[in-house]
């Protein structure tokens, strides 16, 4: 990006303006931070040594948030798939397709941790709110995504199909579904990915998951064995890294 | 029923299109006639083709097809679309399935709608598409990807979904454009042999005149979305094929559009 003339003064000039406004109107007290020096010494150092003795803890909450990933996720490709047919600009008509991505755009918008605890209200708490939200949040990424594999594959096998007579979903099946096969399996497992990395916080809400255990330990005081729960959760996110990374080798 | 194809004063525009690529279009084909379509590169064949398929709406004259007549503004009703057959130019095979599935995706509108959705053809539809794979030379490449195929293999099972579509009226938009000249004699062989075989009707648009001499009893050349000549075979001289092919005079204002 270039900032050269009287565009790039006023851009200058905004971002100044924003930061000065952010720091004279909140209540940010630089000599708090150095006083609190000693303190943030001794919150790390009651976090070590991490207590190992909640591996049984760890182990729960992790299945748990792995279980309310993998269902969430499920659930998000059978709620995809009508949807995705429903937002494809070569499937339906724009009567259609306009306002389910514009619903799909308005899903997307909403934050995964605010859908979990308006589940938690609705459902109560554990992993089936968290399972829902999942399902939910991600159905509005990955519906938009099935939908562009859609429309991005070659139309003339299609042509093909319809004039030997073939109706609309068995076009969709044996000309459309084989182009987008490794779009749509790329995207799934990239989906997947996310679902877990954000399914791990969703226990601080009450939704389930190893999340729980870490709310637990920090307001009981007890940061040692949250320490230990924070370094599996790091631990967890490093190998689903590594994990999608192998995976997305395959697939390209 | 002995008339194939029949076409009174048929004028299309594509939508967008500055010229008329069809113009007073008058034409009758019989039942088991092999026909050729001879033209330059605009004449207007694969439009003329893809309208017989029921592809293209918006033109006016009268225009029927297997007894049928077509409506300028709908595309024919599904039932009767596996009656005529269509071999595309760039083959628009599906290229990530298997040579077989291709062919069966012939059989797709012959099937009971929810069959062909579950994907289970009866044995009756595989002996169609093993026949149609052992008709055009391919048996030994069924399990193979399209991907993996060369263009003159890729042709073939072009061919062959078509043939096991069944159709009464095989259209084939220059079946033999991207193979050798032994293989594309080859090909058009085939092609009209099965045809024959069947007794279907076959027109064919080329680019090769001798190869439409050799396979076709009629041919009919096009240029400028006007038909030029249409006389038997035996009565093809090679002074209308030159002029056919003759180059264009670049008119003022008018400029050469690139053909899909
Ligand atoms: N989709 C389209 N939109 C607009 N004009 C088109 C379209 N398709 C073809 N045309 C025009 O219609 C005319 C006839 O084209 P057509 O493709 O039928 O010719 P052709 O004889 O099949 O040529 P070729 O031998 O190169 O395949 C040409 O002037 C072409 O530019
Ligand atoms: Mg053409």
């Amino acid at each position: 990006m270039q900032f050269g003339g009287f565009g790039g003064f006023v851009t200058s000039a905004l971002i100044a303006g924003a930061i000065l406004w952010s720091f004279a109107t909140t209540d940010v007290e630089l000599s708090r931070l150095v006083s609190a020096g000693p303190r943030i010494a001794d919150f790390l150092g009651r976090m070590f040594p991490p207590d190992p003795t909640v591996m049984a803890e760890i182990r729960k909450g992790s299945a748990e948030t792995l279980r309310i990933a993998i269902l969430g996720s499920l659930g998000a490709v059978i709620l995809s798939i009508p949807l995705a047919i429903l937002a494809s600009e070569t499937m339906v008509s724009p009567a259609v397709f306009r306002p389910i991505r514009t619903l799909l755009a308005f899903i997307r918008a909403i934050p995964l941790i605010l859908v979990a605890m308006l589940m938690v209200g609705a459902v109560g708490l554990g992993p089936l709110p968290g399972i829902i939200a999942v399902a939910f949040h991600a159905t509005g990424m990955l519906a938009k995504f099935y939908a562009e594999a859609i429309d991005g594959v070659s139309r003339a096998p299609i042509a093909a199909l319809e004039s030997a007579g073939a109706g609309p979903l068995v076009r969709l099946r044996y000309a459309i579904w084989p182009q987008m096969a490794p779009v749509v399996a790329r995207d799934t497992i990239f989906r997947f990915e996310l679902n877990l990395r954000e399914s791990l916080i969703l226990g601080i809400v009450g939704a389930g998951g190893i999340g729980f255990y870490i709310q637990t330990y920090v307001r009981s005081f007890q940061y040692d064995k949250a320490a230990s729960v924070t370094m599996a959760v790091v631990a967890m996110v490093i190998a689903i890294e590594a994990i999608n990374v192998a995976l997305r080798r395959r697939f390209t | 029923m002995n008339i194939a194809i029949r076409i009174n004063d048929l004028n299309f525009a594509h939508p967008g299109g500055s010229v008329p690529a069809l113009e007073r279009v008058s034409l009758t084909i019989s039942t088991g006639e092999s026909v050729a379509l001879l033209g330059p590169s605009g004449a207007g064949k694969t439009t003329l083709l893809a309208l017989l398929d029921g592809r293209l709406q918006g033109w006016r004259g009268r225009v029927s097809v297997l007894g049928a007549p077509l409506d300028p503004d709908q595309p024919p009703p599904r039932a009767s679309r596996p009656d005529t057959g269509f071999v595309f130019q760039e083959f628009a095979l599906v290229e990530r399935s298997t040579v077989l599935r291709n062919v069966l995706n012939g059989r797709l509108g012959r099937m009971a709608p929810l069959r062909a959705l579950l994907g289970s053809p009866t044995p009756h539809d595989l002996d169609i598409a093993r026949t149609a794979l052992t008709d055009c030379g391919i048996a030994d490449l069924a399990e193979r990807r399209v991907d993996s195929l060369s263009g003159g293999q890729r042709q073939r099972v072009a061919i062959a979904r078509c043939l096991a579509q069944e159709p009464r009226l095989i259209l084939a938009d220059e079946p033999v454009s991207n193979l050798d000249p032994t293989r594309a004699g080859e090909v058009l062989a085939l092609l009209t042999g099965a045809a024959q075989a069947r007794g279907a009707t076959a027109l064919f648009s080329s680019h090769q005149p001798d190869l439409a001499r050799r396979f076709a009893q009629r041919i009919i050349g096009m240029r400028d979305g006007r038909i030029a000549f249409d006389v038997p075979t035996s009565e093809l001289n090679d002074d209308a094929t030159a002029e056919l092919y003759r180059e264009v005079e670049p008119l003022p204002g008018l400029s050469l559009r690139a053909v899909s």
